[in-house]
């Protein structure tokens, strides 16, 4: 995966500590004393950093492989999940950034199966290399396609 | 309706449809032409949209006095017969080759072209008021999920069950012409084990003896407030006992070329066609008490009832004895016997079994409500082996099954990691040639080889 999917993880667990963490601040120094605005500070502090770290683990636990009849993913750093989607069973595949990740020049590969629980997506992609892989899928879909 | 259980004699399926076969004339071939819902259903409609007047801005104008609400109503009663009378005509539907086309809608039109190979079940609901006026709604569900069932709502009864079969004909990739495949008796259910079965369960026991406790107690003392008490009581009772049992009072499943076939209901008379290869999974679910008794429920996971219907829907034997209950899920999926599928036992201390063959996955789970659940392994979405934090640390992990939305949630917990993962490889490897021989779902009857033995011996 790219580095970049650090990064967007990063940029978001550091905008949300920032503003609860400000916001927490002002309301406990406005409402109580400092020392409680002070644990409040170290408190967001401390989930910033844990995130920071678990971000880049967690592009590091990221992996996918295009098998011959089935595409392999495997994620999660607290709970770890491999995913093996078989190309036949793909009905939907598609590709979306959002604004932070079209900044980054990343994108997410979305598969869905008939199952809507199993939500497989790719993410953190480089965008050229994001829709090569849709392509791809889509074209192997079509190839092993057995219906519902 | 139906007459009762007790002949043993199995009574022909016909006797559902009380009128003899009438010889089918040319006009009445539903394949060509425009249909649209039954007359009734505008003065319905009228006498609907006067009555809500008159029940909610009725006692407003009274003030006014009594000619301004009769002269209101009566603009009602034309605005609506004006809305209502080119709505129905207007909202039509044929069969046009094997595709339906429902035309809807006066101020927004819409049209839809459904193609019938890709329905995933068939029903024809007769409320109770449709029952007295012979009307029946004809309900083609597909797998879009909620809002995707077509829903014709009260056409006659007759034109209803010969667009059933015409629908069904032509999803089989045969003529609409067709008649309908003949069909043989599965099971039926009894009346009393359906009322035993559902008295004899943990909660409904629980709840019946803390109801009788309360009611004496109040009676005894005087006291009111047991009132706080019963009737929350009673409305549960109401709703897991009173409802099953109207709902599946003469309960009569068949099998034939078309798929399964059941009917059933007290006052909401419903068929269910469910066409073979439509249905995803299934679980076979034995509560507690009636372990003893021996019987079981049968849940299947169909594409077409998701959402609200799901739970409504999805029973396809809400009692039987166990042997027929698996015997309806080796004739869902046939080449293949759930009882052959050898079951692995997880590590110790977890109850859950598991166990895959050529063409199944079972999982066994549950230690007071067993529920052994079956997935083809044609049908398989995807593979999941998941390991949480806790999991990791005791070194097990959990495989699950992707299977569409439905009651059937597939997943063996408890397994040693190494193991899981030979079994989901194992999987990867059947389910690749699970897929390959297997042939779409479309067009069943067209192809060569049937599945099943068309003789009602072999049942």
């Amino acid at each position: 995966m790219s580095p970049a999917l650090a990064w967007y993880r990063r940029l978001i667990v550091g905008a949300l500590c920032l503003s609860s963490g400000l916001a927490g601040v002002l309301l406990l120094f406005l409402w109580a004393d400092r020392l409680w605005a002070a644990v409040w500070a170290v408190a967001a502090l401390i989930v910033f950093v844990g995130g920071w770290i678990l971000a880049g683990r967690f592009r590091r636990s990221w992996g996918y492989v295009e098998g011959p009849a089935e595409l392999y993913l495997t994620y999660g750093v607290l709970i770890r999940q491999l995913v093996v989607v078989p190309y036949g069973r793909m009905q939907v595949v598609d590709t979306t950034a959002d604004l932070l990740e079209q900044a980054l020049g990343i994108a997410t590969v979305r598969v869905r199966t008939a199952a809507s629980t199993a939500d497989t997506r790719v993410v953190g992609l480089p965008l050229m290399e994001a829709v090569a892989l849709r392509d791809s899928l889509a074209a192997r879909s079509e190839t092993f396609s057995t219906g519902l | 309706m139906t007459p009762g259980y007790g002949p043993p004699v199995m009574l022909p399926p016909t006797m559902w449809q009380r009128q003899p076969p009438i010889p089918r004339r040319p006009e009445e071939d539903v394949t060509t032409g425009v249909f649209r819902a039954h007359w009734l259903m505008v003065p319905f409609r009228v006498l609907a949209a006067t009555l809500a007047f008159v029940a909610l801005v009725g006692p407003i104008l009274t003030s006014f006095g009594v000619a301004w609400v009769v002269m209101l109503t009566f603009a009602v009663v034309f605005g609506s017969l004006a809305y209502a009378l080119p709505a129905w005509w207007y909202g039509s539907f044929g069969l046009r080759e094997d595709h339906l086309v429902v035309h809807s809608g006066l101020l927004m039109r819409g049209s839809r072209e459904i193609p019938l190979s890709r329905l995933q079940a068939v029903d024809v609901i007769r409320p109770l008021v449709g029952q007295v006026f012979g009307l029946a709604e004809l309900r083609i569900e597909l797998a879009g999920g909620d809002n995707s069932a077509v829903r014709l709502t009260y056409l006659s009864r007759d034109v209803a069950e010969r667009m059933r079969v015409a629908v069904l004909a032509h999803a089989a990739g045969l003529p609409g012409r067709a008649p309908e495949a003949p069909e043989w008796p599965f099971y039926r259910l009894p009346f009393l084990l359906l009322l035993g079965a559902l008295t004899f369960r943990v909660p409904v026991l629980l709840a019946s003896i803390a109801l009788a406790a309360l009611a004496t107690a109040g009676v005894m003392f005087t006291e009111l407030g047991v009132l706080g008490a019963l009737v929350p009581l009673t409305l549960g009772l109401l709703g897991s006992f009173w409802g099953p049992l109207a709902r599946y009072t003469d309960y009569y499943a068949s099998i034939s070329s078309d798929g399964l076939r059941l009917r059933y209901g007290m006052f909401q008379r419903r068929m269910q066609t469910v066409p073979p290869g439509r249905v995803q999974a299934v679980r076979v679910v034995e509560p507690l008490l009636w372990r003893a008794l021996g019987v079981a429920r049968v849940e299947a996971t169909v594409a077409g009832y998701a959402g609200a219907r799901q739970g409504a829907s999805a029973a396809l034997l809400p009692v039987a004895p166990r042997r027929r209950a698996y015997a309806l899920v080796n004739e869902l999926f046939p080449e293949s016997e759930v009882a052959y599928v050898p079951l692995v036992p997880g590590r110790e201390g977890s109850r859950s079994l598991v166990g895959v063959d050529e063409h199944l996955f079972v999982t066994v789970s549950g230690l007071f409500c067993r529920s052994t659940e079956v997935v083809p392994m044609e049908r398989v979405q995807a593979l999941r082996l998941t390991a949480g934090p806790l999991a990791r640390f005791t070194g097990r992990a959990t495989v699950g099954v992707a299977v569409p939305p439905g009651p059937v949630r597939a997943r063996a917990e408890g397994r040693e990691v190494a193991e899981a993962r030979r079994l989901v490889d194992e999987m990867i490897d059947l389910g690749r040639r699970a897929r390959v021989t297997a042939a779409g779902p479309e067009r069943w009857a067209t192809r060569a080889t049937m599945s099943r033995s068309d003789t009602p011996g072999e049942v």
